[in-house]
């Protein structure tokens, strides 16, 4: 690659200060023994004990990653499936159809989605709670995964499946053995664009909770009106921490899955 | 493929690791059998130590939840799917909650505690005879300014804010009600005025204080207020508090033709499931000792009068939060208006905004 030059190296830099300086500042006044953002006093760390002291909050923030987590990975799993199906979809028309309702599903609005599902939840009796955020969280992220899986798929030249089919490879090794090893890396990008975005919704999760249980991004919502606490500053900056953690694994992970045919070998 | 399904396996045990260590940690309440209320609230609006002293008390276990905003907390409690046992609508939800029959009447048998509040924030327009509601924090609407940055200038009346002085330094709410409302009470009339004429001239009234305008935002007016950015805005008491918590240059002032007095009231859902155990939380956060606690707490006013006993005189004393009975003679509760008069205001303030330059 040619080497930057001075001009965009500075407008980079300048972009990635705006982008990161609110957090720094967010995360800088986490260590203040003063009550508010407005002057530092002097470092402390009783904002970080506050946060394991409170059991609430300890609580609403393992929800969150639980259903995080699970969400990403079974949006994940149908989501491939699915994607996988809409590339051997024969009918063309049909398989346009399928897209566009895939795609209708991530532009509609949270707030749509989210009374809906509250709707949904309460005329078939479920009980609001872990499992309805969690299948609500699941269904939002679906189209998200399918969407990053696609163009991999399509990348894919079709004389590989061919070739591994005249070679003997039942249907089912051609799935797991020369389809999901090259789409691997689109995997990862859904899986982990899903676990973002069930972590800070806040509309359709709003709506769905119920039961004592919550999720951060609910309670942090509710916060504005009596002012939010350094505790919560002191919570995103170890929310921070952990994705910063997260993006590092992600890389290994890709690089580690750069040649995208190593998994075919046995 | 192996390590794709290494990874899923791995995500599974650490999600099934934290739900154990979240089902110990929600145990941690330390009630046994199934004698527990579900209560609904504003955020950051208890204090949590209240919560665990009254399970302490009755061996009732409360399951909490918070939410921000009136209309989001009652399109909930409509649809049902969670048993709400209390929760603390404004006194305006309270009427629209009334009308869709959504509140159950409370039993005064089982809430003696009632006596410790102040008559005066009782028997309201909003909900005569306290039915279905008992207050929880109240307020006003009044003027926040910093004497710093503005020559020592003071306020006393609503017409102090059309000073020719304070050219683009006032920051208005972007309330309909809130803004019109001071337009009215500047000109005499009351909060709930729905006399098409008074609300004309109060709209003009408005009209003419734009030059003095700075902007007319929302909650985002602390921060400007803190920092200095800003000197005079038109601001709720608890709001204002927070500025002067963390400015002390800061006053509030409620101005002497009167103004807004907001509730925030708890009441028990239709959707109740332990209405014995609602009441025993309602009267247990009316008891003196523990409604001082919440507003050291919360930092709210309260209307418990039983509590000022045990507060910091510094704080009850202070006239700003707790007015004296010649400004109290001049506050007015807002009344649900109805959808058509709503409109009406909503056009006036849209009028008013669209005036401005």
């Amino acid at each position: 690659m040619a080497k930057l030059s001075k001009l965009p190296k500075i407008y980079l830099a300048v972009v990635f200060i705006i982008l990161y300086a609110p957090i720094f500042y967010l995360i800088f006044y986490s260590f203040n023994s003063g009550g508010g953002m407005s002057n530092f006093e002097s470092f402390t760390l009783e904002h970080y004990a506050a946060v394991f002291e409170d059991t609430r909050l300890l609580v609403i923030l393992i929800n969150t990653i639980v259903v995080a987590l699970l969400s990403a990975l079974i949006s994940t799993a149908i989501g491939v499936l699915g994607a996988v199906a809409i590339l051997f979809m024969r009918n063309k028309a049909m398989r346009n159809a399928v897209l566009s309702l895939n795609n209708i599903l991530i532009v509609s609005p949270d707030v749509i989605i989210g009374a809906s599902f509250l709707i949904l939840f309460t005329l078939i009796g479920v009980k609001l709670g872990f499992a309805s955020v969690l299948i609500s969280h699941i269904a939002f992220s679906i189209p998200i995964v399918v969407i990053m899986v696609l163009p991999k798929l399509q990348e894919m030249s079709p004389s590989l499946i061919d070739a591994a089919l005249d070679l003997g490879a039942t249907k089912r090794d051609v799935l797991t053995r020369v389809i999901i090893p090259f789409i691997k890396p689109g995997i990862l990008a859904g899986f982990f664009l899903a676990l973002t975005y069930s972590l800070d919704d806040f509309a359709v999760t709003f709506f769905v909770t119920g039961n004592g249980f919550s999720t951060l991004s609910v309670e942090i919502y509710s916060m504005a009106r009596a002012g939010i606490t350094l505790t919560i500053n002191a919570l995103s900056g170890l929310i921070f921490l952990v994705t910063v953690v997260l993006v590092i694994g992600y890389y290994m992970i890709s690089r580690k899955t750069k040649s995208p045919l190593a998994g075919v070998r046995k | 493929m192996k390590d794709i399904i290494r990874g899923a396996a791995a995500i599974l045990i650490v999600s099934a690791i934290l739900l154990i260590i979240n089902a110990k940690l929600s145990e941690g309440g330390g009630s046994a059998g199934k004698n527990s209320i579900t209560v609904y609230n504003w955020g950051e609006y208890i204090d949590p130590d209240l919560l665990r002293q009254f399970t302490e008390v009755t061996g009732i276990k409360v399951i909490y939840e918070t939410f921000d905003s009136n209309e989001g907390m009652m399109s909930k409690i409509e649809q049902g799917g969670t048993a709400y046992d209390i929760t603390v609508p404004s006194e305006y939800m309270i009427e629209m909650m009334k009308e869709k029959d959504l509140l159950l009447p409370i039993d005064y048998n089982k809430v003696p505690n009632v006596e410790n509040i102040d008559p005066y924030f009782l028997d309201l327009p909003f909900d005569p005879d306290n039915q279905y509601s008992l207050p929880y924090f109240w307020g006003t609407v009044g003027i926040a300014y910093n004497p710093t940055l503005l020559e020592g200038q003071t306020f006393e009346s609503w017409d102090d804010l059309w000073d020719p002085s304070l050219k683009q330094d006032v920051i208005l709410v972007d309330s309909a009600r809130e803004t019109i409302g001071m337009g009215l009470n500047s000109l005499g009339f009351s909060l709930n005025s729905t006399d098409l004429t008074q609300l004309r001239q109060a709209t003009d009234k408005l009209k003419a204080l734009s030059p003095n305008v700075k902007a007319v935002i929302g909650d985002e007016v602390t921060p400007l207020m803190i920092n200095g950015e800003a000197a005079v805005s038109l601001t709720w008491s608890g709001q204002a508090a927070d500025m002067m918590y963390e400015n002390e240059d800061i006053d509030y002032v409620v101005p002497e033709e009167g103004s807004n007095l907001w509730f925030d009231n708890m009441v028990i859902p239709r959707t109740s499931k332990n209405i014995d155990g609602a009441h025993a939380f309602i009267n247990f956060m009316l008891d003196a000792e523990v409604a001082a606690q919440n507003a050291d707490y919360v930092g709210y006013s309260t209307p418990n009068l039983a509590a000022l006993d045990f507060m910091d005189p510094e704080v009850t004393e202070d006239e700003r939060f707790y007015p004296n009975e010649e400004t109290r003679s001049h506050l007015e509760v807002y009344r649900n208006l109805g959808l058509e008069m709503l409109g009406v205001y909503n056009e006036l303030f849209l009028e008013f905004k669209m005036d401005m330059k």
